[in-house]
């Protein structure tokens, strides 16, 4: 017989330290009974008569055949225990009197405690086998043959051999052990009775004086990776992702596990997935949220297991991290979260560190923190690894980022490190990566981060990057199992019925169920099933998400067929949930848009609209209500506003699934608003202030904007060369630029966006097109609506963006000249001809004159000969574009404008024409070569 | 420039559609003093216009070399400090601003800011006004608690400063300003005084009016002269020599409102309500102030019904425009109007025709 198993031992410790006790029975009363003998241990026992070997060995013996054969892995079944406790009622039903326990346990034990049980194998004769108490003492029993046994036995003895005449282990035993674990149980019993002689007690049943002093949640967490009572699938998962670091954090490959192990935990947790999802269906009928988590959680495994397979499967040659660094496990809070990754950990062999919200967590602190787990080894300890666990990483915001940003820019160095120089397969070692110093560390430790709320804003990013697990309530009747077992090793009596109600209650909290039972049990009060509410429950101050708020209002919960009988009770019952629930949330605002945002895509039955009209009716006194307080500061108002929340839910809420959407419209209209009216208001500050205080935003909105693209794109006006105009023509353009000018608008070049670049077939994908700037005709532009507004053609734009710009010119250096006075004198003969053309031009805007006008308008386009060279280069439009307005230009001032015009023009004019009769426009200009390359 | 700025009297003398209200400013400010003035009128009636042409007539043309600067102001409210700012438009003898902007906090404009600038007296008193003239601009968007600032403000001094006000609505503004104001009406030009409006500018521009064409782009105008006068320079633009039945093309928003409201009238249940909730939106977003839309879909709406249950509509307008000022989500109060609309008219539907 080998070594039993940890569990076992761990089992057997729990179950009430049987051996132990016989075994101190034995050392009292040996005295007792045969006084010539000194009250020697169990252990220096030499002188057994070989006769009496048989009982002895057989105790320790029995217990471990009982644990190996009819128990179980923990927890142990219930029908055991109950079975148990009949047989342990009966017992005490037929022992009436203690003194013949007493008695009778002794007797037994005192004839077993003179047999061959030995701490050497030498001095046991014959054959022997090798015992471990639970203690870890181990001993050797000597075997008994069945000649021998005859001899010694007491009466007893025989009596229970007759009584189980075919027990298949008679060999060892003296007695069959049905019978001696019975006795056990009663010498238990009868202790548990004996308090008052404390001695005894606190020897024999150390467990029970801790009850008081230790919560229950930690004395019975669970220790091994079996105990666990989440689901088996996140638990298999949690384990395969640990071990695929083995590789890289053992190093060697003696270690690592190997890949057939890993394939088939992944089969294994494949199928359980399969299982769960047929779970997860019939699980449906029960309440939605749960229903829809799992639904959310399915999703979540399948992608995140198939990712994980494939990752795996790509890397598994070269030793390496698994994919995803960071583990993020997250679910309401009592599930095990925390268990799972300390004991997971454990499993793997890891030396688990733990960092949770008590600790200081900015990230200068946090950073050598998990240096030292990441790269060091403890030297302290048995130099096991370290994993990283993060606690309630989602806490504090302000905290729990530093911690977040840390992780984040380790996980980022690792890429780009992998990404931008080919790191051998050493490098990436942990023992070798300590050789950096300048470099950030790579994140060479498994860590695994907990959560709550998953979409806390601060876990945005690693959310991308991390490896997300999302924790499913526990089936309720593997709870309540635990609760039972539990409750039985405390000697709290409850009911099955009254234990699912209560984990049905907690929402399977394993954790507050725990403390709610301790509590009661301390109290001595027994579990009640009916005053849930008016007992001392612990209930969570739940702050779900408010994607789970919404759902929660828009949905109706399907009623149960109990419920349905007393239909009001329940209502009342989803009133108060819904009430704490929003109240609890306490983010009005939002949940009132999100209720907004949603209520009208659920089908409800509504043929003249009354319901919807009182919905809308009553989310507009909750923004009257909201005004009101934020206006007044009297936040104790904002009670009011679940009722208005509760009443659209009992009017629109569905039994179906909502579609759940983030209620952007609104947001999205608030910043759009603000951005444009930010725009506007930049563009009015732009113009001269006698116009822009007549143009208010909204003047502009409602009434000036439409006409104003009227005016400014004329239809009238033909794209052609200025010298073609008419006077009338002429006159329009010059006061179309003007009113450009004095409201600062001009055309700037854009991209063409790609619809436009559809329904324009016509344009060459190279020409850009040109568009208002500031883009202030977005202003017209509603979604789903055909402005009639009519474009004016390409080339005409251009010939107004010339324009724009040397009206611009053209004012500013009026501004300077008016400015500057005449200080005359040494100016170069550009700016002074400039500043006398200005004069004039500005002059023959006020007065309308037709000849200066002209003559304007003749500068005006000699001038655009000039300004191409550099515009042109700007804006990249093809060579040729650049003559076709020049051409006429240069045509106008030779036939058209007559030799007078011409002259004034040359005196006028900082350029000089050199015209070579025929063909060429060229013009005579100092360029610089900076200006080329441009 | 549009014709808009461009035929914008300067004097209070060239006034033409309130010429009355301008003779009687003139002879108010002809003596050295005037009182606190507080204008209200619908939106493009002139106000604007009046009170530049005041302004000009106080202190001449100094008064038209303005310059515009945005201002920081720091204003420490005892707890801390908060940073406003502001644009204003300042000349020598004036300053116009709009403490509106300053949204919720405008109660600190208008306790500080505003206090500070007339604290400070003008120093050359040799002219011959002895204040300074402050415009304010939309007092009615000012919260309750900034109105109710102001008018300490006014009293205290009155003797270094005058306050003209500027409000599209004066039952907005509180009581006690209304009653320390001279309260000017600039109501909206009637379509003769518009059609006069148009003539005087037709001539200047030597446009040849046919008959019935003024009338017309008056009467589109709804009363209001800017839009009137837009009107006509578009039509200009778009067609000249003008046409016998030629029309302004309608404002872009009232188009879409007008679609919204054929929407509403050709179905009734929550979905459409839905899909009119996105246009809606998308009048929001382009910065269409929503008492606007409500009353331009109400019209709209109006135009299309009958007449048995226009009362009714028009009472719920009034009560969710009501609503929409107490609250801030515009959208709920319009929807919700929307929605109160579609569920009367499909009752009526349903009892008239089955």
């Amino acid at each position: 017989m080998d070594m039993p198993d940890p569990e076992e031992l761990e089992w057997m410790e729990s179950h009430g330290l049987l051996p132990e006790e016989e075994e101190e029975y034995a050392y009292f009363d040996d005295p007792d009974d045969e006084g010539s003998l000194p009250a020697a241990g169990a252990g220096d026992q030499p002188r057994v008569a070989p006769q009496e070997t048989t009982a002895a060995p057989a105790k320790p013996a029995v217990e471990v055949l009982e644990g190996n054969l009819k128990r179980p892995p923990p927890p142990p079944p219930p029908e055991q225990e109950e079975e148990r406790s009949k047989r342990r009622n009966v017992d005490r039903e037929d022992s009436g009197d203690e003194d013949w326990l007493r008695y009778s346990t002794p007797l037994v034990v005192e004839v077993v405690a003179e047999k061959a049980i030995s701490r050497f194998a030498i001095e046991i004769r014959g054959e022997c086998i090798p015992v471990t108490a639970p203690n870890g003492e181990r001993v050797y029993a000597k075997v008994a043959t069945d000649g021998l046994d005859g001899g010694g036995i007491g009466g007893t003895r025989e009596r229970t051999r007759v009584s189980k005449p075919n027990f298949d282990h008679n060999g060892l035993l003296s007695e069959s052990f049905h019978s001696l674990t019975s006795r056990a149980e009663q010498e238990a019993l009868a202790k548990a009775l004996q308090e008052s002689t404390e001695t005894q007690n606190f020897e024999s049943c150390p467990v029970t004086p801790l009850v008081t002093e230790q919560l229950w949640v930690e004395k019975y967490s669970p220790n091994s990776f079996t105990e666990l009572l989440s689901d088996e699938h996140t638990n298999r998962e949690v384990l395969l992702w640990l071990k695929q670091w083995d590789s890289c954090v053992f190093g060697s490959h003696i270690r690592a596990t190997s890949d057939d192990v890993l394939s088939s935990l992944r089969r294994h947790s494949s199928t359980i997935q399969k299982n769960s999802s047929n779970r997860n269906f019939f699980s449906k009928s029960k309440g939605g949220p749960v229903t829809s988590q799992d639904n959310m959680l399915q999703n979540a495994h399948g992608s995140n297991s198939e990712d994980l397979t494939s990752s795996f499967n790509k890397r598994s040659s070269t030793d390496n991290a698994p994919e995803q660094k960071v583990l993020l496990l997250c679910g309401p809070p009592g599930l095990g979260k925390t268990t799972l990754a300390h004991v997971a950990a454990k499993h793997c062999g890891y030396h688990v560190v733990e960092i949770n919200a008590s600790d200081d967590r900015s990230a200068s602190s946090i950073e050598p923190k998990i240096l030292d787990v990441i790269q060091m080894n403890s030297i302290m300890s048995d130099s096991k690894p370290k994993c990283l666990v993060i606690d309630e990483i989602d806490g504090a915001l302000g905290d729990g980022k530093g911690v977040v940003e840390v992780i984040l820019k380790m996980i980022n160095a690792e890429k780009n490190n992998s990404s931008n120089s080919s790191t051998s397969a050493e490098d990436t070692q942990v023992r070798k990566s300590s050789r950096k110093g300048h470099k950030i560390p790579k994140l060479m430790r498994p860590v695994i981060c907990i959560c709550n709320d998953l979409y806390a804003p601060a876990l945005r990013q690693l959310r991308q990057v991390a490896k997300v697990h999302m924790f499913v309530q526990p089936t309720i009747s593997r709870v309540v199992n635990r609760l039972k077992y539990i409750c039985k090793k405390e000697g709290f009596k409850t009911s099955p019925i009254a234990l699912s109600a209560l984990a049905e209650y907690t929402e399977c909290d394993i954790r507050s169920c725990l403390n709610t039972l301790q509590f009661l049990n301390k109290k001595r009060e027994a579990l009640n099933i009916s005053g849930f509410d008016s007992q001392v429950i612990g209930r969570k101050d739940m702050s779900k998400s408010i994607l789970d708020v919404w759902k929660q209002v828009l949905q109706k919960k399907r009623l149960k067929r109990i419920e349905k009988a007393d239909s009001n009770f329940s209502r009342d019952k989803d009133i108060n949930s819904l009430f704490s629930l929003i109240s609890n949330r306490g983010d009005y605002d939002v949940t009132m848009d999100g209720i907004h945002e949603n209520f009208l895509k659920l089908s409800y039955h509504d043929p003249m609209l009354q319901k919807t009209v009182k919905c809308l009716d009553v989310l507009g006194v909750s923004d009257s209500l909201m005004q009101y307080v934020y206006r007044t500061q009297q936040m104790s108002l904002h009670v009011y506003q679940p009722p208005v929340a509760i009443t659209i839910s009992q009017l629109v809420a569905q039994v179906e699934k909502p579609n759940i959407e983030w209620p952007k419209a609104l947001q999205r209209c608030r910043t759009m608003l603000l951005e444009k009216k930010d725009k506007l208001k930049t563009w009015q500050n732009q113009m001269s202030p006698l116009i822009s205080r007549h143009l208010s935003v909204e003047s502009f909105v409602e009434d000036i904007a439409s006409p104003f693209f009227h005016i400014i794109s004329p239809s009238s006006l033909r794209p052609v060369a200025l010298n073609l105009l008419s006077e009338r023509e002429k006159d329009e353009l010059v006061q179309l630029v003007d009113t450009m000018v004095s409201y600062s608008i001009t055309y700037r070049n854009t991209k063409l966006e790609p619809q436009e670049r559809i329904s324009g077939s016509m344009v060459s994908p190279d020409v850009l097109s040109l568009s208002l700037d500031p883009p202030i005709n977005d202003i017209i532009n509603f979604k789903g609506y055909q402005s009639e507004h009519i474009g004016i053609s390409l080339a005409m734009k251009q010939v107004l963006v010339h324009e724009v710009e040397k009206h611009k010119i053209i004012k500013d250096s009026a501004g300077k000249l008016l400015n500057q006075a005449n200080e005359g004198g040494k100016r170069n003969e550009v700016s002074t001809s400039e500043k006398t053309s200005a004069l004039v031009t500005t002059k023959g805007f006020s007065k309308i004159n037709p000849t200066t006008l002209k003559m304007q308008l003749s500068s005006a386009s000699s001038m655009s000969g000039k300004d191409p060279a550099k515009k042109y280069s700007n804006h990249g439009i093809n060579f040729f574009d650049r003559f076709r307005k020049e051409r006429p230009v240069v045509a106008k001032t030779r036939n058209d404008a007559g030799q007078q015009v011409a002259t004034t023009l040359r005196d006028s004019r900082p350029l000089i024409f050199k015209y070579n009769e025929g063909f060429t426009n060229a013009v005579k200009r100092p360029v610089k070569v900076r200006d080329l390359l441009l | 420039m549009l014709w808009v700025d461009k035929y914008r009297p300067k004097t209070l003398d060239k006034v033409i559609v309130h010429d009355q209200v301008a003779q009687n400013l003139k002879k108010l400010v002809a003596e050295q003093d005037c009182p606190h003035l507080l204008f209200y009128g619908p939106s493009g009636s002139g106000k604007k216009t009046l009170i530049m042409a005041l302004i000009k007539q106080m202190f001449g043309a100094g008064a038209e070399k303005v310059k515009m600067e945005n201002k920081t102001w720091k204003i420490d409210t005892g707890s801390r400090t908060i940073e406003i700012e502001l644009a204003m438009l300042s000349s020598a003898h004036h300053v116009e601003m709009n403490p509106s902007d300053a949204g919720f906090q405008d109660r600190y404009v208008v306790q500080e800011v505003i206090k500070e600038m007339a604290k400070n007296r003008p120093i050359d008193a040799k002219g011959k006004r002895a204040f300074k003239v402050l415009v304010l601009n939309e007092v009615d968007k000012l919260s309750r608690e900034a109105q109710h600032s102001l008018r300490r403000t006014m009293e205290k001094y009155s003797a270094s400063c005058r306050l003209i006000l500027c409000c599209n609505s004066s039952s907005k503004v509180t009581e006690a300003v209304r009653s320390r104001c001279l309260n000017v009406r600039v109501n909206a030009p009637s379509e003769d005084q518009i059609i006069q409006v148009l003539e005087f500018i037709g001539k200047k521009e030597n446009l040849q009016l046919p008959f019935g064409f003024a009338a017309r782009i008056a009467a589109q105008s709804n009363r209001n002269l800017r839009r009137a006068i837009l009107f006509f320079e578009t039509c200009k633009v778009q067609q000249y020599p003008f046409t016998s039945n030629q029309v302004a093309p309608p404002l872009d928003w009232e188009q879409y409102v007008s679609e919204i409201a054929a929407d509403i009238m050709k179905e009734q249940s929550p979905k459409r309500l839905y899909a009119v909730r996105q246009k809606l939106y998308e009048l929001l977003v382009n910065c269409i102030p929503p008492e606007s839309i409500l009353k331009k879909l109400l019209a709209e709406l109006l135009k299309k019904l009958d007449s048995d249950l226009k009362h009714e509509i028009c009472h719920w307008a009034a009560h969710y425009e009501h609503k929409m000022r107490l609250g801030s989500k515009a959208i709920f109060h319009l929807e919700a109007f929307v929605a109160k609309f579609m569920s009367i008219y499909k009752e009526f539907l349903v009892s008239t025709f089955g």
